[in-house]
């Protein structure tokens, strides 16, 4: 029975299928349930690769699906999900306040989906070419999306994030190309294939100057669409101008679906050089990331851009689990996606209810207590805050803990060490800034009946799932990230 | 293909990616928009003809799909769609660059310096042409400054698709017929539906700012 394809033309025709619709309400309900279809058929997709030969492919291996896919297809679908839970009651409360028309919201209904379907096709695409032309397809649907409410700041983030993804993709499309002619065998004409699992298998006869070239590239290029520093400039205007369900989005698949294409690129370096390059590479761009996000969290005034901050925080750890290369780190860098994209898009959520009700992100205007005005979003933002900053019970403590320990078991003493300072200061960063408007008692008498209880269904389920897999992982969950972290660390 | 055809085909394909940098070089220093577009579709129709030469000497039938989407995508839609667009917002004729001509020529002659270095080590894994892919990089590296060289939203633009135009050259050059032919259509649809997004949006931004002057996107800190 074939998997994948549904996968990809479930999200695909409920977008189309809102072009043609004209009820609001039946839009909602088109995108809810093509989510809700891609997740039960994530959850089989994830029992169909732990059987032999634990990769599932389709149309003459077009489509190829490995446990690391498989982890990408649930994550990708879960937040999906959620996101469209949320955006439904979101944008009823934006349109009866004016923030936007008609048209915009049914704009946000059709491309969703086909952004949706578009990071399914990075991860389920053999073709390193197709996946870069899926990538691609990611950034100019989002790229609308993010442009939604026509406001100057808006459009202004919109342009920079389509300039530099493109000028980035262009970067990593010339990785690709070089990728492509590392693998044409000199001595024959025919067209040798362009599918990954093909090139993994003739890593040892590519040309190792040419894949080195091509990694550096595609670091360079993907690196930008995945927002690592110092390319990341895009990052926090695009994620804080954009309508939350998309911030949501944006933030907590999209960096990781990028991510995932340059780890691709990253084990066949490694398959085909055999040396540390590339994951030193991504160990020290990483890094980066952490220490340049940390400060900004400090300092930063506006809600949605320090969510964005955080982010890059989180998208930097995952790189230095994955470029310490030992099991246990790259077991951790699986687990912190996972348990990232739970978190991130409750806490969006929640700045989009605050947004909508205090008409401001800049956190001195909306001023202390938040949590006397909105009190279940209050609530759900500090469970979801103390989880983004890794405090115990919720799973990125675990996950951080993870990183760290293997770093420290594997004897990376120094990063390490850089890793803990970084994710201190981020912590104490978070903390500090939401003690500002969520305690307290308001100064400004506040409306709050416009988000009252609306968005319960989305975060319930992000947040039910956080910390109910935080302490109880099933055992097929257990397998796939194994499998994944195998893939990863070049175990065959 | 008897040696002497290769021969041809390869020198043909070395000639005709040199015209590709020359007129590189003749958009960082010209001024004038409309020119610039014009510019660009005869960069394409040389590219156009770098595909069907290879599609030709070597029997590549896919090839020549790669050459008429490129003739009739790059060549003729994009500069009338960029043209139209032009039209249609009226803006100011003249591009205001920050570094003037000469400055300009000179950094982008070190640049070309620098795509040939960085492409030297490498030379000997072209199968067409001599130094296509220093011809390749170094239409990405002035590509870079001809978008931070200029401060108009629709130059940007422009600037993204001679970066695409090298893209294509070193794909052909490096591996003989290009990419596979549903490579090929993807990154040719992407590339269609971008200038149209990118459209919109400088549409978008003329209305809102009523100026296209990515100077004025700056109220995003921090």
């Amino acid at each position: 029975m074939t998997l994948l394809t549904p996968i990809l033309i479930v999200p695909a025709v409920a977008g189309l299928l809102c072009l043609v619709l004209r009820s609001r309400r039946a839009m909602e309900l088109a995108n809810v349930f093509a989510f809700g279809i891609t997740l039960a058929l994530s959850l089989r997709l994830l029992a169909a690769v732990l059987a032999p030969p634990y990769a599932v492919t389709e149309s003459s291996e077009f489509f190829r699906a490995d446990a690391l896919s498989a982890w990408m297809v649930l994550l990708i679908s879960v937040v999906s999900l959620g996101s469209s839970l949320y955006a439904g009651r979101y944008f009823r409360r934006d349109l009866a306040a004016g923030a936007v028309t008609a048209g915009r919201v049914k704009e946000f209904f059709v491309l969703t989906p086909i952004f949706t379907a578009g990071m399914f096709l990075v991860v389920l695409a053999n073709n390193l070419g197709v996946m870069w032309f899926a990538l691609e397809a990611t950034a100019l649907s989002s790229v609308l999306l993010v442009a939604l409410y026509n406001r100057k700041t808006s459009l202004e983030a919109a342009w920079k994030y389509v300039i530099l993804g493109s000028l980035g993709l262009a970067l990593a499309l010339f990785g690709t190309v070089f990728t492509y002619a590392a693998a044409v065998d000199r001595q024959s004409a025919t067209l040798p294939s362009f599918n990954w699992s093909h090139l993994m298998l003739v890593a040892g006869q590519l040309d190792p100057r040419m894949i080195k070239l091509a990694f550096v590239f595609v670091l360079v290029g993907y690196g930008t669409k995945a927002g690592l520093a110092p390319m990341h400039t895009w990052l926090p205007d695009a994620h804080s101008e954009a309508p939350s369900p998309t911030s949501a989005m944006l933030s907590g698949v999209s960096l990781k679906v990028t991510l995932y294409a340059l780890l691709r690129f990253h084990i066949l370096t490694t398959a085909c050089l055999g040396t540390p390059f590339s994951r030193t590479l991504l160990l020290v761009f990483g890094l980066g990331s952490m220490f340049l996000a940390a400060p900004f969290i400090l300092v930063q005034t506006n809600l949605k851009r320090l969510l964005a901050y955080s982010s890059l925080e989180h998208v930097g750890l995952i790189c230095v689990g994955i470029g310490l290369n030992s099991p246990i780190t790259i077991f951790g860098a699986l687990l912190h996606m996972g348990y990232h994209a739970l978190t991130k898009p409750v806490l969006f959520f929640a700045a989009g209810n605050i947004h909508q009700t205090c008409h401001t992100l800049q956190m001195r205007l909306i001023g202390l207590g938040v949590a006397k005005v909105l009190p279940l979003t209050a609530v759900c933002m500090g469970l979801a805050a103390a989880s983004a900053t890794g405090l115990p019970p919720f799973g990125l403590f675990f996950s951080e803990l993870t990183v760290l320990s293997g770093g420290f078991a594997a004897g990376h003493i120094l990063v390490s060490t850089l890793v803990l300072a970084a994710l201190l200061a981020s912590f104490c960063g978070i903390l500090y800034q939401l003690t500002r408007i969520l305690p307290g008692t308001p100064k400004i008498a506040r409306n709050a009946n416009a988000a009252a209880l609306d968005s319960v269904p989305a975060m319930g389920l992000m947040l039910g799932a956080l910390v109910v897999f935080s302490v109880w992982l099933p055992t097929p969950l257990l397998e796939v990230m194994e499998r994944a972290r195998d893939i990863i660390g070049g175990v065959q | 293909m008897n040696p002497l055809q290769s021969e041809l085909a390869s020198q043909w394909i070395t000639l005709l990616a040199a015209g590709m940098l020359v007129i590189q070089l003749l958009m960082v220093v010209q001024r004038m928009l409309l020119t610039n577009i014009r510019l660009f579709a005869l960069q394409s129709l040389m590219l156009t003809a770098i595909a069907a030469i290879v599609a030709y000497f070597h029997n590549a039938a896919h090839v020549y799909w790669v050459a008429g989407l490129t003739l009739l995508g790059k060549v003729f839609f994009l500069p009338w769609l960029l043209n139209r667009q032009v039209r249609r917002i009226q803006i100011h004729q003249e591009i205001e660059p920050l570094f003037n001509s000469t400055a300009s020529m000179l950094l982008c002659g070190g640049l070309t310096l620098l795509g040939y270095i960085v492409a030297r080590p490498f030379t000997s894994l072209e199968r067409l042409g001599n130094n296509t892919l220093g011809t390749a990089i170094t239409l990405l590296l002035t590509g870079f400054f001809l978008m931070f060289n200029r401060r108009k939203a629709i130059t940007q633009v422009l600037a993204l698709l001679t970066v695409e135009n090298g893209v294509m050259l070193a794909a052909v050059a490096l591996s003989t017929y290009g990419m596979p032919l549903v490579v090929e259509l993807g990154i040719f649809f992407d590339l269609m539906v971008a200038v149209m997004v990118l459209g919109l949006l400088v549409y978008r931004i003329r209305e809102t700012f009523a100026s296209m002057d990515v100077d004025k996107l700056s109220q995003l800190k921090g």
